[in-house]
């Protein structure tokens, strides 16, 4: 054999460039998808402890009514505390410019130095002097909503006196991460809660607590006991009356971010990991078919003289060439990806002190996990076609020896016109490569079905959350019972077209020796504010409200593992009872439970409410707001348009992760249909040749090849959108947390647009396989090697 | 001689290999007559298929012309190039070049389809056609249950569709042994006499020279010489 034949095996070998590319960037994405989701949860949780750390974050705090400063100095010689500090918090009102009126905290806080627990963290401005008159350090979340830097001044409701305050600093503290007020807030919001740090003496005076303080926090010696030392602290604080000891994790804005992290954590693994699977299946088919479909060039380099080893060493450093150029990009585009996702998320959050790292046990996982699906995809053809006899495998045709079986049925039971004959038996007699194909198609379907999925799942979550399920358009919580002459007096207001009373308990479920925290509502049983949308529908809501029956999420009721009809235990600060299951509902909100308004009040032996559900006139809400926060006890007042707000900003976050799903999906799918295609029609480049060549058109050509394609795509839709839902049920699952649920919702037009799309893709990815077939050199082409 | 059908002038080929240029064909004259029978033989690499590609409208001339019946194909573009290949010529290949998913008839209905369009009586003309070349009892086998000399059997019957005016075949024994190969040669024999269809074929099988009416031996791209055979031997006098 001479030197130009020579060369032409080796150009011939070269599959085009195109096709190795594609192969590269579909295993770049499923190492990408790895490196970015789970390097972002792993950089977000290493953040959080990073901000911690830095700002000594407290492990335990203890809410007093009062107590001397002096007891400070007490707790710090504990054994076990490390650090303590004393401070002054006291919750307050807060007009906004338009009027509206929102909840403060004022905190007060030494000026001559940071605190030593809970340190903040200067954003802009500086930290509190001795000396500064009515000074405050603004929380940075509230700061950010509005607008305000130092120098802006404001005028919070300090012991009922309007005091106007100067911005010396906007700061972030360890506590208000997320700036949640208590427990009970569900979805924390800068909009309605401020935090002000001012310094302490001023708060003293301010509220006669001259030389006292009302909430320590202390940080407990690494490896002292923990339990030792709150109990030592309880003991010397009992005379200045404990009400409240809150532990590090129970503390609120860190409890919100885990579980906020605890629902990042599967959607950051599984994702990827199912992408990263289909790009690894892809990869080995579409390798094991090329390398499959060059068994002619490796009889001519057996004929040549190449020994076996000779050959697969050759196509072993083809696989690892495409493998490391993907595996570079992969890394190369999560790496930043992963960082980025961390800071738009932090950002959004508003996490003062980000951390970012490389994951490099991340990337080895990744590469070298897709390394055995290359080597695999790779090898194993090569092997078998290198112990071909040399003369057999350059005669070998792939197209032909893939052929098997007979006639299909399909065939049989209907008589097809000949011109579409030809496209059934090509997918029907050549199984292996319609089954690979075939394989590409569904799991292309299967991702752009699961980015679908997602979008509709999360507006279909907005649209009923706020117009099926919350149907009051203003809420009330107070701090203390509440009676019916309250009730009287805002029917009596204008612009109130309904004022419906409830009560809103922090409670602990218990079943199956599993308890769970929620939020229990004592509803009317008829109530129109908020009706639930019973599962099964097996009680009316009126009945699943009465008596001794409570309605649980369907999310709580898995998790303590209870149905219809099996006794909860309920803890509430006043009681504990036991209630019946008396139906499941579908909410978004996780921790919550309803029974009924009469059986609470039943219970607590009066008949008082602690929450209120308005009607109101819209152009009247805030008025009503400040006259609802005139009321005695008010906690909080909720706008149903405000929360939307805050909602929508929040979804803003899955938003942006399920955006990064979607273009990774669609990418991958386009990639895989792109490689699928290309080697199903390069594979029959002999075949179209000599169509071409005894006189078929190149239009007769892509014709057919467009058949099979329709044909094929007509075949695997149903398992294709079948799968799709499939996974993207499950993977909508590993959103859930214990704070919210998610439920899959596809549109009939979304399976319309899934469905309709792939086969547009299918045949646009073909198109330059077609066009490469159509402008083949057909002298060429028609011979094998000759 | 009759007026050449076939016309060669100053044909020549080059395939661009990298640096280098190949020259597989350096000027080559010929003509050909209709109803004759030739034979291209030389070694490999002599540029027996090059010759034979460029008649059949399957590969882009270097220089010179090739008038077909008076036109020029050389000269065609794709679409006329196609509906030549199409109306005019049938295609013998060493390896068959069969569809393999569809059955040995089919395979020849695919070919009388491409030609008017109507896929009536597809399959009766497609069973004639093959019964003409002796396999008509092995129309409902699919190429991989055929044996070398059926499949090239059924490549003859499709390149016959047509009732092409020239058949181009390139070592079409080239891959069967003598007794097969015989039989197929003799197909092409009785083509040639009974229906009058001018034969090209391809071969670097001396033994195959004398059945032909002229021998044109080919050498680095050049003709060396035609051989006249007045007498023509019979396909079952051939031995190798
Ligand atoms: N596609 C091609 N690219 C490069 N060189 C070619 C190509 N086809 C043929 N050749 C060269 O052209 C010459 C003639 O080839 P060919 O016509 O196939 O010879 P034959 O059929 O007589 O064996 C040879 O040297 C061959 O290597
Ligand atoms: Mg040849």
């Amino acid at each position: 054999m001479n030197k130009i034949l020579f060369k032409k095996t080796l150009r011939d070998m070269k599959i085009s460039w195109a096709q190795s590319l594609a192969l590269a960037v579909i295993i770049a994405l499923g190492i990408a998808g790895l490196v970015s989701m789970a390097g972002a949860y792993r950089d977000l949780s290493s953040s959080y402890n990073y901000a911690y750390d830095t700002l000594h974050f407290a492990d335990v705090d203890f809410s007093l009514q009062a107590a001397p400063s002096g007891i400070v100095e007490k707790i710090a010689h504990l054994d076990g505390v490390s650090a303590v500090t004393g401070r002054i918090i006291m919750d307050t009102g807060f007009d906004l410019p338009s009027g509206e009126p929102i909840r403060a905290r004022c905190i007060g806080l030494p000026t001559q130095h940071q605190p030593a627990v809970d340190s903040l963290y200067i954003r802009e401005g500086r930290y509190l002097q001795p000396g500064d008159k009515n000074a405050v350090l603004l929380e940075s979340h509230f700061a950010q909503y509005y607008h305000l830097h130092p120098g802006d001044t404001i005028t919070p409701i300090v012991n009922g006196k309007r005091t106007t305050m100067k911005v010396v600093g906007i700061a972030s503290s360890p506590e208000y991460l997320v700036v949640s007020r208590s427990k009970q807030d569900v979805l924390p919001s800068p909009r309605t809660f401020v935090v002000l740090f001012v310094p302490l003496s001023q708060v003293q005076k301010t509220f006669s607590l001259a030389d006292k303080v009302n909430d320590i926090i202390i940080i407990v010696k690494p490896g002292a006991d923990r339990k030792a030392v709150i109990v030592s602290a309880q003991k010397l604080l009992e005379p200045y009356g404990v009400t409240a000891t809150t532990r590090r994790e129970h503390q609120p804005s860190n409890e919100a971010l885990g579980l906020d992290l605890a629902g990042f954590k599967e959607t950051a693994y599984l994702i990827p990991a199912f992408m990263f699977f289909v790009a690894a299946i892809a990869v080995y088919i579409m390798l094991s078919r090329t390398v499959h479909a060059q068994q002619p060039q490796i009889g001519l380099m057996k004929a040549l003289g190449y020994s076996d080893s000779a050959v697969m060493l050759h196509y072993l450093t083809f696989a690892l060439a495409i493998g490391v150029v993907g595996t570079v990009l992969g890394i190369a585009m999560g790496q930043p990806l992963a960082s980025a996702i961390t800071k738009v998320y932090a950002g959004t959050l508003g996490i003062p002190l980000v951390k970012t790292n490389l994951y490099v046990d991340l990337w080895a996982k990744g590469t070298l996990l897709m390394f055995v699906f290359l080597i695999g995809g790779g090898l194993g053809p090569a092997r078998s076609s290198a112990k071909m006899p040399p003369a057999t495998a350059m005669r070998f045709d792939p197209s032909a020896a893939l052929v098997k079986g007979r006639t299909s049925i399909v065939e049989k039971l209907i008589p097809l016109p000949f011109w579409f004959r030809l496209p059934v038996r090509d997918v029907f007699r050549v199984r292996r490569r319609s089954l690979s194909t075939a394989l590409g198609i569904i799991f292309s379907i299967t991702l752009v079905l699961l980015g679908m999925a997602f979008l509709d799942s999360m507006n279909t979550l907005l649209h009923s959350e706020f117009t099926d399920i919350e149907r009051w358009d203003m809420s009330a919580l107070f701090s203390i019972p509440t009676n019916d002459a309250v009730l009287q007096q805002v029917r009596s207001w204008d612009g109130v077209k309904q004022a419906e009373p409830h009560m809103e308990i922090p409670s602990t479920l218990k079943a199956n020796n599993k308890s769970q925290n929620v939020i229990l509502y004592a509803m009317k049983p008829n109530t129109a504010m908020h009706p639930l949308h019973l599962v099964g529908k097996t009680n009316a809501q009126s009945v699943a409200l009465s008596g001794r029956k409570i309605v649980l999420t369907n999310y709580m009721a898995q998790k303590i593992g209870v149905k219809e009809g099996d006794i909860v235990q309920v803890t509430t600060p006043f009681g504990v009872w036991n209630f019946q299951v008396g139906g499941l509902a579908k909410e978004y909100i996780s921790a919550v439970a309803y029974i009924s308004l009469d059986e609470a009040q039943k219970l607590a032996g009066a008949p008082i409410f602690n929450a209120l559900y308005l009607k109101v006139d819209p152009n009247q809400q805030v008025m009503i707001k400040r006259k609802l926060y005139h009321l005695p006890g008010t906690a909080n007042v909720q706008i149903k348009e405000g929360m939307q707000k805050d909602w929508d900003q929040f979804m803003g976050l899955y938003d942006a992760f399920v955006g990064i799903i979607f273009l990774f999906a669609v990418v991958l799918a386009f990639t895989l249909l792109f490689n699928t295609m290309t080697v199903s029609v390069l594979e029959r480049q002999r075949e179209y040749a000599t169509m071409r060549a005894i006189g078929a058109s190149g239009g007769r050509i892509s014709w057919l090849m467009a058949m099979e394609s329709v044909i094929l795509w007509m075949l695997t839709l149903v398992p294709g959108l079948l799968l799709g839902w499939l996974v993207s049920y499950y993977a909508m699952s590993t959103f859930n947390s214990d704070l919210f649920v998610f439920y899959l919702t596809i549109k009939p037009m979304s399976y319309v647009l899934t469905s309709v799309g792939i086969l547009v893709v299918m045949l646009l990815s073909a198109l330059p396989a077609i066009r490469h077939v159509n402008r083949l050199n057909l002298a060429e082409a028609i011979k094998i090697i000759t | 001689m009759n007026e050449a059908v076939i016309r060669l002038e100053k044909v020549t080929k080059d395939y661009p290999m990298g640096e280098m240029i190949v020259h597989a064909l350096r000027g080559i004259d010929l003509k050909i007559a209709a109803g004759e029978f030739i034979v291209l033989l030389g070694p490999s690499g002599s540029g027996k298929t090059t010759t034979l590609n460029l008649i059949g409208g399957l590969d882009n001339i270097t220089s010179g012309q090739v008038i077909v019946q008076g036109e020029d194909i050389a000269q065609y573009k794709d679409k006329a190039l196609t509906r030549y290949r199409r109306e005019k010529v049938g295609f013998v290949f060493q390896f068959f070049n069969l569809i393999p998913t569809l059955t040995a008839r089919e395979n020849v209905a695919f070919a009388l389809a491409l030609l008017d369009g109507k896929t009536r009586d597809l399959e009766k003309r497609a069973q004639e056609l093959l019964e003409m070349v002796g396999i008509g009892d092995r129309a409902d086998h699919f190429p991989s249950q055929l044996s070398g000399g059926e499949q090239q059997r059924v490549a003859i019957a499709r390149s016959l569709a047509n009732r092409p005016p020239f058949m181009l075949c390139d070592e079409p024994t080239g891959n069967l042994d003598v007794e097969t190969g015989r039989s197929v040669l003799q197909v092409m024999r009785d083509l040639n006499r009974k229906e009058g269809t001018t034969v090209i074929l391809v071969t670097h099988n001396t033994a195959i020279a004398p059945m032909a009416d002229r021998v044109v031996r080919l050498h680095s791209g050049t003709i060396k010489e035609i051989g006249i055979n007045s007498e023509p031997a019979p396909v079952s006098a051939l031995e190798w």
